[in-house]
């Protein structure tokens, strides 16, 4: 079993107690009992969202499905720190972000049904659509982050990517330019020790957040699985950018208690003790007993948070089922946002093809255009 | 809806086709809860935990543990109807079989439809299933392709298509072995596609032409001759003098020329030759001719020639290219073409003779051009050269056209006699037999006498049968008897 | 702010006990995942210096498995995990290769193989030929590719036609158990570099495999004669290609299938052969219509069969757009119906 390095910041420990943190309590002076509760509120939610859809892939309602269960403190206390015109340049799985970020339940899963290739529209909730390419979307909130220094606003960019990702040429170009041009950028890594099969210590010799002074970006290496330790830190990560002193870079050190996608089997690459290990750092389980400490979690408490869940399950499963499939012709939408002749003519000779398939055709020549992109005429 | 609940195997990951169940945590009888746990499925990738896709009563496993089962087939069964309306529908809103595609209710006791369910399975998730049966197209009413042709659209030969379903290898029911490509043997008639159009639409097939445009491309113009000219007919040659195309081309000839407006008669007869184009175009005579007195006197021509130092020997072939060439002159008919487009006869003032040669290329129709106007030894040396050329492979594309009419000598393959097929753009064409010694009836009594047979096939529209038999009989009385010659040259 | 300067311990890599396991002695039935498997076996037991390397090969055998129990059998300086970056798994290969080894680099799906792509065209395609022939780049990059299970985006490209395009690489596309099995140990031993397509969606189907190199691998194969129309494909499309020819033999339509295994060179003695018999030519792939391969093979066979054409060629391929959502693959990809709609166009029906 691996040892697991708790050379990091925290605020919130496995068995729910406060720690005490000159330079980080100040951060979070405004987390009453109602916003503890709140947050716990959205974990168990987001863990539930997450039950529900692994269970919609098994019963083949989703292709695929990237769980998310043990981040949900990562996700959760760093999305709640957000401001509305801030903006999240995403990987795929995060999920409890989109939720915090108000994208709805049906919407988080069009994409793993494969109704669409992005479930939300990002202007709308201010996060741009998952990358799947790893890293490649630390670069675009890089020039996010550039265009609103031009602009003079202080929002800021957050982008969300995991410890594999920290070995792609992008991710390490994108620190470079952040630094270069001192734009306001969160880069905050989700080390969930895991890039598939391969453990974080084939990414990095070193801790992860180790290596952002050397490209002159100050990081934090925090307990992940902390949702106080994770908020705080990105509010100072957040703050630091809004008031003009670029770029930070915040290590979540979490772990990824599912496979990589439903599609994946980590037995056979995983030490079952190292996942006991971590069963017992529970994010969610923390800061329960954070709030059975301050006496909060009262029956009506728990009951009102299931019956959330159960909700939020429900209308996830339902909105998901009803999904309609999205029409023939869909296939040729958006390829451009102005006419495309080309393209235009393969719709036409396509809905031609289909419309053969339909009923007997008025005129034998009508709806005899089978084949996509070949010239008309005779031959 | 129906209570009852069919649940398939999904995909359940990333192009599986198939699992096998472990365990079944769940018995029919027993009450289950949404999501709750009720098999474990190993795939190619991992071993799953199962959760039901509905709450209710499992009514049946269909499937028993350790058996491998394809992605799409039904797995278990759910009395929704019994969760006493608990998340009885586990799929609230408007939910129709397309959007749920692991889901298919049916009446509780008919019998499952595993294909269609695979089939609705398919959209979107997992690898197709192997599909069982003959693969078959979806019907698409509004798509009905035209029956296939007979014969093949385009220039496809008719025993081509007739080979489909009979003696052509048609795709076995099962995979067939990879196999090597194919051979370049059957390769098809060479055009391009306009000409290929213009056959199509003349009606014509190109498997029974032969080109005469570069490396053997059938041209524009070979398809309109083919269209003039008899197309081949029964019975099939004997003698490798086929089917040839040469450029009729009358411009080209360097003939002079007078055209014959093709009269009402004439037009019906043409018109029902045509019609009968591929059955009966040709008349084909026999004539069986003692030659000696003209091998006595190539004999004596070839021992003055080593005497002068002429250059060429003169052969038989030389002196029946002048007989013919003074036949033609005394039945004009025979040297004429059939000009369809035009509406015309093209009666030929001289004689353009094809010769036909087997060559390294195949078989070739050199021309000698303005053959009635050479000498005995002029006729000699053309087809020393033009024998030479064809041989070689070296003959030109110019050398090959303009002929008006042909002599094939297929005595060379020691044949006797054959039906010649014409070539397209002329009106008779003459096969020389090989010579024999043979009993014959000489001056009254059987003597042993060097004899050869003349076969002549003439186009019937051109050409009666009084007038091909007057040819014919022309000739066979020069090469019986050369002196015959004299009686028979016109006035100049 | 905190920062820590202490070397990480590696996470302990599970590796099986070794148990070396021989190559493919005999015929067996095996899925096209398991004949790759067997195949590298082979050639990794035929040639030490043949190393794979790649994202998630080893301990998990790859997403598809096709690298199963390898790391057991030759240990980790043989299949070697990389870190997360295809530009270094491309750019380490080369290195490799400079040094006599003769790497066989993972690409997990194609729609990652980009970040490569500038290895892969600026510098294994053309060091041989800089290097006037002193440097060899025998590089194997096993790609899968195409579309058809119902995935997310990027992991159902088929970008075969940026590597037919660029001079230097070698690039085959195997349809079965068997080519996947003869055609991998064959790249392998080619002392070019050489993209090697998976097709996807046929990975789990089975087939016989006889342990042997087979035709080469520049050959196309008639995995169906037929007389009327000549049918090209490659990958995973071959075998609706074969059931295609099987419905329109029921119709009365005789359809010559080949497959061409290679895409650079293409076999264009075989396809001519075949299209001077049939005078028709159908052509499908997945890939995008614009610029792809079925365009390259069009022209050329129409510039060297131009005499025997009956019909105009076809294309049947995936429309000129990006990798549609699941639900919508089934419209981009040809299938049997808009193959033989191709079929009928060539025959005038």
């Amino acid at each position: 079993m691996t040892a697991i390095s708790t050379d990091f910041i925290q605020l919130l420990s496995p068995l729910g107690e406060r720690m005490p943190h000159a330079d980080f309590d100040p951060w979070l002076a405004d987390i009453d009992t109602a916003a503890l509760a709140a947050l716990y509120e959205d974990m168990v939610v987001v863990r539930r969202i997450d039950t529900e859809a692994t269970a919609l892939q098994r019963q083949g309602e989703l292709g695929l499905w990237p769980p998310l269960l043990g981040q949900e403190a990562a996700q959760i206390g760093s999305a709640r720190a957000l401001r509305d015109d801030d903006y999240v340049f995403p990987s795929y799985r995060e999920n409890g972000v989109a939720y915090c970020r108000g994208v709805g339940l049906t919407d988080l899963v069009k994409v793993w049904r494969g109704s669409a290739q992005s479930g939300w529209d990002p202007a709308s909730v201010r996060m741009a659509t998952p990358a799947i390419i790893i890293g490649a979307q630390t670069l675009h909130a890089t020039g996010w982050a550039l265009g609103a220094r031009f602009d003079g606003a202080d929002s800021v960019a957050v982008t969300y990517f995991g410890d594999g990702a920290t070995s792609e040429g992008d991710v390490n170009e994108a620190l470079v330019f952040a630094a270069s041009f001192q734009v306001p950028v969160v880069f905050f890594c989700q080390n969930n020790q895991w890039a598939i099969s391969e453990p974080v210590g084939v990414q990095a010799h070193a801790d992860i957040a180790s290596r952002a002074p050397g490209f002159g970006i100050p990081s934090l290496r925090v307990d992940g699985n902390d949702v106080l330790a994770v908020m705080a830190a990105t509010r100072i990560a957040l703050d630091r950018a809004r008031t003009g002193n670029g770029p930070t870079f915040i290590e979540a050190v979490t772990y990824r208690m599912g496979p990589h996608t439903t599609a994946d089997d980590p037995t056979r690459y995983r030490d079952p003790a190292d996942l006991a290990a971590w069963g017992r750092r529970d994010p969610v389980l923390r800061l329960r007993a954070l709030l059975e400490r301050l006496g909060h979690l009262t029956p009506e408490f728990e009951a009102q948070i299931a019956a959330r869940a159960d909700a939020v399950a429900a209308e996830l499963r339902a909105g998901c089922i009803a999904l309609p499939d999205p029409p023939a012709l869909s296939v040729f939408d958006h390829v451009y946002a102005t006419p495309h002749a080309g393209l235009d003519r393969q719709r036409d000779e396509y809905a031609g093809y289909l419309a053969g398939f339909d009923a007997a055709p008025t005129e034998p020549t009508a709806a005899t255009q089978p084949v996509a992109s070949t010239p008309k005429g005779s031959l | 809806m129906s209570p009852i609940r069919v649940f398939a195997l999904p995909d359940l990951g990333e192009g599986l086709t198939e699992s096998e169940i472990v365990a079944w945590h769940v018995a029919p009888g027993d009450t289950v809860t949404l999501n709750q746990h009720i098999a474990d499925v190993e795939t190619a990738k991992a071993v799953v935990e199962l959760p039901s896709p509905y709450a209710g009563v499992v009514q049946q496993l269909h499937q028993p543990e350790g058996v491998t089962v394809h992605v799409g087939d039904p797995i278990v069964s759910f009395d929704v109807a019994a969760a006493a309306g608990v998340e009885a529908d586990a799929a609230p809103g408007p939910v129709t079989p397309d959007v749920t595609p692991a889901e298919t209710p049916v009446a509780p006791a008919a019998p499952v439809a595993a294909t269609a369910e695979r089939t609705a399975n398919l959209v979107g998730y997992g690898a197709e299933t192997e599909r069982s049966g003959r693969p078959q197209r979806r019907p698409r009413p509004g798509h009905a392709p035209t029956p296939r042709r007979q014969p093949a659209p385009v220039g496809a030969a008719p025993s081509g298509l007739a080979a489909v379903g009979t003696d052509a290898p048609a795709p076995a029911p099962s995979a067939p072995a990879p196999s090597a490509p194919s051979a370049p043997g059957a390769e098809r008639p060479r055009s391009t596609p306009p000409v290929r159009r213009l056959a199509r639409d003349l009606h014509i097939d190109l498997g029974q032409i032969r080109g005469t445009g570069r490396g053997g491309l059938i041209t524009r113009d070979d398809v309109r001759t083919a269209v003039a000219a008899p197309a081949p007919g029964t019975p099939a040659p004997a003698v490798p003098v086929d089917v040839v195309a040469v450029e009729p081309a009358p411009t080209e000839s360097g003939v002079r020329e007078t055209r014959t407006p093709i009269k009402s008669l004439r037009k019906l007869t043409a018109a029902a030759m045509v019609r009968s184009a591929f059955t009966a175009p040709h008349v084909t005579e026999f004539l069986t001719v003692d030659v000696t007195a003209t091998l006595d006197l190539l004999e004596g021509l070839e021992q003055s020639r080593a005497r002068t130092g002429g250059a060429h020997r003169v052969g038989i072939l030389a002196l029946t290219a002048q007989a013919l060439c003074i036949a033609v002159a005394r039945t004009p008919s025979v040297n004429t073409r059939w000009d369809d487009a035009a509406g015309e006869i093209v009666q030929f003032h001289g004689v353009n003779l094809g010769i036909a040669a087997a060559t390294p290329r195949g078989l070739m129709v050199p021309v000698i051009r303005n053959a009635d106007g050479l000498s005995l030894a002029g006729l000699a040396v053309a087809l020393a050269d033009l024998t030479a050329t064809a041989k070689v492979g070296s003959t030109t594309p110019q050398a090959l056209g303009g002929g008006t009419i042909t002599i094939t000598n297929i005595g060379v393959f020691g044949i006797d006699a054959g039906t010649p097929i014409l070539n397209p753009g002329e009106a008779a064409i003459l096969a020389m037999g090989a010579i024999r010694r043979l009993p014959w009836e000489y001056r009254g009594e059987v003597a042993l006498r060097s004899v050869l047979t003349l076969s002549l096939s003439f186009d019937h529209r051109l050409v009666d049968g009084e007038q091909g038999s007057r040819f014919l009989a022309d000739i066979g009385r020069i090469l019986a008897d050369p002196g015959q010659v004299l009686a028979l040259l016109p006035g100049r | 702010m905190t920062l820590i300067d202490r070397p990480m311990s590696h996470a302990p890599v599970r590796t099986p006990a070794a148990a070396p396991v021989a190559g493919l002695t005999e015929t067996s039935t095996l899925t096209v995942a398991k004949a790759i498997n067997a195949g590298l076996r082979q050639a990794m037991i035929d040639d030490p210096k043949v190393v794979l390397l790649g994202e998630d090969i080893g301990a998990l055998g790859g997403v598809f498995r096709v690298t199963s129990d390898l790391l057991a059998q030759f240990g980790p300086h043989r299949v070697i995990d990389t870190p997360l970056a295809e530009s270094a798994i491309i750019g380490t290969a080369v290195g490799l290769a400079y040094r006599g080894y003769r790497p066989v680099a993972e690409i997990q799906f194609d729609g990652f193989i980009f970040p490569g792509f500038d290895q892969i065209v600026n510098q294994v395609a053309k060091l041989h030929y800089r290097t006037q022939g002193a440097v060899r780049m025998p590089i194997t990059i096993r790609v899968p590719f195409g579309g058809g299970i119902g995935a997310a985006e990027h992991h159902s490209e088929s970008p075969e036609a940026y590597f037919t395009h660029a001079s230097g690489l070698r690039v085959i596309a195997v349809s079965d158990a068997q080519d996947a099995y003869s055609l991998i140990r064959q790249a392998i031993a080619c002392d070019d570099p050489v993209l090697y397509f998976e097709p996807k969606r046929r990975y789990h189907v089975k087939g016989e495999v006889v342990p042997q190199l087979g035709e080469p691998m520049e050959r196309a194969v008639v995995v169906s004669p037929g007389t009327e129309v000549t049918l090209v494909c490659y990958g995973a499309l071959v075998a609706t290609a074969r059931d295609a020819a099987l419905a329109a033999a029921d119709e009365g339509m005789s359809v010559e299938v080949i497959d061409l295994r290679s895409l650079a060179p293409v076999d264009y003695a075989a396809v001519e052969a075949s299209v001077r018999k049939t005078g028709r030519l159908v052509v499908t792939h997945e890939a995008a219509n614009s610029g792809g391969l079925g365009g390259e093979i069009v022209a050329s066979i129409t510039e060297r069969c131009f005499e025997y054409l009956e019909a105009a060629p076809v294309r049947v391929t995936g429309f000129d757009i990006p990798y549609p959502a699941a639900k919508l693959e089934r419209h981009h990809l040809p299938d049997l119906d808009r193959i033989l709609a191709g079929v009928d166009r060539v025959l005038g029906r």
